[in-house]
């Protein structure tokens, strides 16, 4: 059972890295704040549903489609709402945060409670590794965030967007100096973010079902996990995924599955109250602390 | 022949300025009205409303002191993103100390609002050095984890929570308590603020590194906002237990910890009356909406986020514009 | 200044004019019946289509006969949104709140999902005095607070099973795996709700402990978790041969799905929502052959040709909604509540509610579930027996996916068969 639950273990740290990859990139390499990710992630779940079961599109078109809308989405979400209140990070955050509660409530209202919203998963195969069985799904969350990482690390350290991607959040006065157009790069950002986001829906929601609440756990694990690992290091999100990975499937597994979700939250504050900058994190000590 | 719009205050602020005001009443109602308004307004309006109103109004003064608490903490330079936390400790103060040891509401409030307040501040001491985001995020974290920790070790009550506690000895006490409650905070929560400590916590916001140039230790002062704000919201928490008689893990939800933010929003940040002006809006409007279910909360996100991008100023820094200034076109001077 | 005043003044002549409607008009209008529940999820969904129905079909045999008038019935629903775990329980109370004073209903049927909601409910009904035949929330709790002031709660009743009938029916699945394949491994996962671990309590105190069942494990999730897999490992490491889950969550569907997909060797015999109704085959792909579920009330999803009009109720939801019940536990006694009360009204020709609740108690009614009696805690009795008392219906999928029901006996048409892939230990 060990080998299993580590097993496990990996596959959850994996999830989470998929999940946080796209926060990473707006907030932490960007700098800017974007706080309807876990909203984005369900709609993307929900349009790939609804072109699948409403309009009958076969599935991989509608998850295709369903990935542009979403970055779409995210680009005009920046344009119209997020450029007003640019550098003022608490408006940024309470702006965002608005959008996706209302995205979010939406979808409740409109009904989209239970297990007929769920999507189907690529290939419905297990195999045995280390004597548990593991789905296919599974096996292809690990395959496609392998990938993602190594796209987004060659993207952003050596293509000039991503590198005027952490150009725009060291220094954007420097940046405008430079010939960035700050606010195009910015929403490129959260365009791609969002993007990711829901790139990682089409590949964890067949795990399970859509849910709504899911949205602000997302957000949540996102979050975490971009803290702890240092807001803007790809390295550091991969270190510290793993960390609460482990974490929450050792605790689920030897002591209780209550104690899951506390884990994850009592990480976030020991690092928040030892090394705000988290593990690699550049530290911006006069910025955090006083 | 270009024009410019030009703002200057009205004649009737420049003349209620000083000593002058006393002259005439129309001077003294200029300057006591909008201060006499919301105490007129709060003690007649339980005797004109349903029952169900009066509900909706105790709910707005529940809402309006946590506002309050969270802009007297922004004042001071400490954005909180959980007002929950001071809310859920209140609460399950005075639950706890009603249900285990039978004590009355009369003491159980006020109890848990000093009790609440201490435990507040003193979970918060460790980082109240941390700055800006990093703070909002830890006070977001710590209701959550309370929410887990109240359900995985089953205290007081579990996921159940407590329920049967003694509620206050009529409607009318509730309702006129938590009105005076709010009207108390308000008012004198604006008097500290604009006394020489409330400018020391201002000047923690503006810029704390030259407040410790100064030779004043900021930790002492930002810990005792800290426990100013934290002990109206716990009251209010402790309030809210007595009058539904229930305390569960629900007094930690997001809705306690947004709500405020919205209220100081759209009501205006910088100065306590936004805070509870706009809680007076937020709550009665989206009780009105009620009727359409679900989609109330998406009123509500999109409500804020119109707020933020086209008035950031907030409603009452407008209103107090309007009511102290007017505009006029004027020739530009050459 | 004059602007302030103006202001204020538009509010506070808003304010006036929703008193007024507030206040709304009563005369010789329809009987209201209120719906305060969370509409959003399945069980408030069609337990609100439900309450529709059965007034159509009340108001097209001519209404009510109050005393010497006939009236019509009406329905206000409000949602209460209390089943998402996140809610404040105040929220949900103002939601009981405002429909008792703004629609004035004569009664409430359904009522909130979570238990801490309903206990806490209870106190504002016998404040309001409203009579309640509650269908959803399952807490035995709330019959221990009837009991201990029945004067103050009477208004209050319940249709729907609660855990400890719940427990009897679980426990007649288990003793017939037990005699029939062997089994006596069980593995325990219920949700971390008052009625789930009443459930689950109740049954290892009184039975497994007692018959010398193992029980591998017990694990209570919280409302919301989505991954089970530590729990079905060590399921597969502990030998365990039965499953018993206890959700009424949607996530639990994933449950169904990981159980499937980490093929672990054991049989899923409890209560998940999910597996409820017939669209389940669909959904999970026609993978639950062999999967053991329990609907809380017969008519609540599943039928029985030995019970007549669960068969007309489950086919006439059908034609008039267009698709099948998929709620396990709740349409069944909404129906019979709607029925229950105009009955109950006829009975005591008068809309006082002190004359109603007396009439309610005294219901000796045969319909979808089998014979409603009330007890003293003001719950409906529960047994083996549809001429006798209402019952639940165990079923079991099918590899073709049928459901078979397969216990109580008086209503079973088959047996309980062992699923494909697993081996019987005798």
């Amino acid at each position: 059972m060990f080998a299993g639950t580590v097993l496990y273990a990996l596959i959850n740290s994996v999830i989470l890295l998929l999940m946080a990859i796209g926060f990473n990139l707006t907030f932490g390499i960007s700098g800017v704040s974007n706080f309807a990710y876990g909203a984005l992630y369900i709609m993307a779940a929900f349009a790939t549903w609804m072109l699948m079961n409403l309009v009958g599109l076969p599935y991989f078109l509608s998850a295709i489609l369903s990935i542009l809308f979403t970055a779409l989405v995210g680009a005009l979400m920046y344009r119209f709402i997020i450029m007003r209140v640019r550098g003022q990070v608490l408006s940024e955050v309470i702006a965002t945060f608005g959008i996706g509660l209302a995205i979010l409530e939406f979808f409740r209202y409109l009904g989209f409670v239970g297990i007929e919203y769920s999507l189907p998963v690529f290939l419905d195969h297990s195999f045995i590794i280390a004597g548990t069985y593991v789905d296919m799904q599974r096996i292809l969350i690990v395959v496609s965030s392998v990938v993602l990482i190594l796209l987004l690390w060659l993207f952003i350290h050596h293509t000039s967007i991503g590198l005027a991607f952490r150009g725009i959040a060291q220094d954007e006065r420097t940046a405008l100096t430079f010939g960035m157009d700050s606010d195009y790069i910015a929403m490129l950002s959260v365009s791609i973010g969002a993007g990711l986001a829901a790139i990682a829906a089409t590949v964890i929601v067949p795990l399970g079902t859509i849910s709504v609440g899911e949205g602000y756990e997302v957000l949540l694990n996102a979050l975490a996990v971009c803290i702890i690992g240092g807001l803007g290091s790809t390295g550091g999100v991969i270190v510290a995924s793993l960390f609460v990975g482990f974490a929450q499937r050792f605790t689920d597994t030897y002591i209780g599955s209550h104690w899951t979700m506390i884990v994850s939250l009592v990480a976030i504050l020991l690092v928040l109250v030892i090394k705000p900058s988290g593990l690699y994190g550049k530290q911006k000590e006069l910025e955090e602390r006083i | 022949m270009q024009k410019r719009k030009e703002r200057i205050d009205r004649g009737i602020k420049v003349r209620s300025e000083d000593i002058f005001a006393l002259c005439s009443w129309k001077e003294m109602l200029y300057l006591s009205g909008p201060r006499l308004l919301p105490l007129i307004a709060f003690a007649l309006l339980p005797l004109v409303l349903g029952t169900y109103w009066q509900r909706v109004l105790l709910s707005v003064a529940v809402f309006g002191l946590l506002a309050i608490s969270w802009d007297i903490l922004a004042q001071s330079g400490m954005v909180s993103l959980g007002q929950a936390l001071f809310f859920g400790t209140g609460a399950y103060c005075s639950g706890v100390l009603n249900h285990y040891w039978h004590l009355p509401p009369m003491v159980t409030i006020p109890a848990a609002a000093v009790v609440g307040g201490v435990i507040c501040t003193l979970l918060l001491l460790p980082v109240l050095r941390l700055r800006g985001i990093y703070f909002a995020m830890v006070t977001l974290i710590i209701p959550l984890m309370l929410v887990r920790i109240v359900e995985a070790t089953k205290v007081f009550g579990g996921t159940e929570g407590l329920s049967g506690l003694t509620p206050l000895p009529s409607h009318w006490i509730e309702l006129y308590v938590s009105l005076a409650a709010l009207l108390g905070a308000l008012f004198g929560f604006r008097r500290v603020m604009s006394s020489d400590y409330g400018l020391v916590l201002k000047g923690i916001n503006d810029n704390d590194r030259s407040v410790m140039n100064a030779g004043i230790n900021i930790y002492w002062f930002k810990a005792q906002a800290l426990f100013l704000s934290s002990a109206v919201g716990a009251f209010a928490g402790a309030l809210m237990t007595h009058v539904y008689m229930f305390v569960g893990m629900p007094v930690f939800a997001l809705d306690y910890s947004i709500l405020p933010i919205a209220a100081v929003v759209v009501g205006g940040h910088g100065s306590l009356a936004g805070a509870a002006l706009g809680a007076f809006i937020l709550v009665p409007l989206s009780e009105a909406l009620r009727a359409l279910g679900g989609l109330r909360i998406v009123f509500y996100g999109v409500f804020l986020v119109v707020f933020i991008v086209a008035l950031p100023e907030g409603i009452f820094h407008f209103v107090t514009r309007k009511y102290h200034q007017f505009e006029r076109w004027v020739e530009v001077e050459k | 200044m004059k602007k302030h005043l103006g202001a204020s003044g538009l509010l506070f002549s808003l304010l006036v004019l929703c008193t007024v409607f507030a206040g709304g008009v009563y005369g010789a209008g329809p009987i209201v019946i209120g719906v305060p529940t969370s509409t959003g999820f399945v069980e408030g969904k069609e337990g609100l289509a439900i309450v529709h129905m059965a007034v159509e079909e009340i108001n097209g045999k001519g209404g009510v006969q109050v005393g010497s008038e006939r009236r019509m019935l009406a329905v206000e629903s409000i949602d209460i949104r209390d089943a998402a775990p996140g809610v404040p329980v105040p929220e949900a109370l103002l939601g009981i709140e405002k429909i008792i004073l703004e629609k004035k209903p004569t009664a409430l049927v359904i009522g909130p999902f979570r238990s801490e909601a309903l206990l806490a409910g209870m106190d504002i009904i016998a404040k309001y005095k409203v009579p309640m035949i509650g269908t959803i929330a399952m807490t035995p709790a709330s019959e221990e607070k009837i009991k201990s002031d029945p004067d103050k709660y009477k208004y209050i009743f319940r249709t729907c099973l609660n855990a400890k009938y719940l427990v009897t029916y679980l426990v007649g699945v288990m003793a017939f795996v037990n005699k029939e394949f062997g089994f006596d491994k069980v593995y325990i996962m219920n949700q971390d709700v008052a009625w789930a671990r009443a459930t689950a309590d109740l049954i290892t105190k009184n039975y497994f402990n007692k018959t010398g069942w193992t029980v591998v494990g017990h694990e209570a999730y919280p409302t919301g978790t989505s991954d089970f897999s530590s729990a079905l490992m060590k399921i597969r490491s502990g030998g365990a041969q039965v499953i018993l889950p206890i959700f009424d969550m949607p996530q639990s569907g994933i449950l169904v799905k990981q159980w499937n997909s980490m093929r672990v060797p054991a049989m899923l015999a409890g209560f998940i929502s999910p597996l409820a109704g017939p669209g389940a085959w669909k959904t999970f792909d026609q993978k639950i052959g062999g999967a053991v579920n329990v609907n809380f009330e017969l008519g609540s999803a599943i039928a029985s040709q030995k019970v007549p009009k669960s068969v007309d109720f489950f086919a006439s939801y059908e034609k008039k909604f267009g698709k099948p019940m998929e709620a396990g536990h709740g349409p069944a006694p909404t129906y019979e509540s709607v029925y229950i009360l105009a009955e109950a009204i006829e009975r005591a020709g008068s809309l006082d509610p002190d004359a109603i609740a007396a009439e309610i108690k005294k219901t000796d009614r045969i319909g979808v579930m089998g014979r409603i009696r009330f007890d003293d805690g003001h719950q409906a009795v529960f047994g083996m027996d549809p001429n006798e008392a209402a019952v639940a219906c165990v079923f079991q999928w099918s590899e073709q996916g049928d459901r078979i029901n397969v216990f109580p006996q008086s209503i079973a048409d088959g047996k309980i068969t062992l699923p494909s892939g697993l081996k019987s230990a005798k």
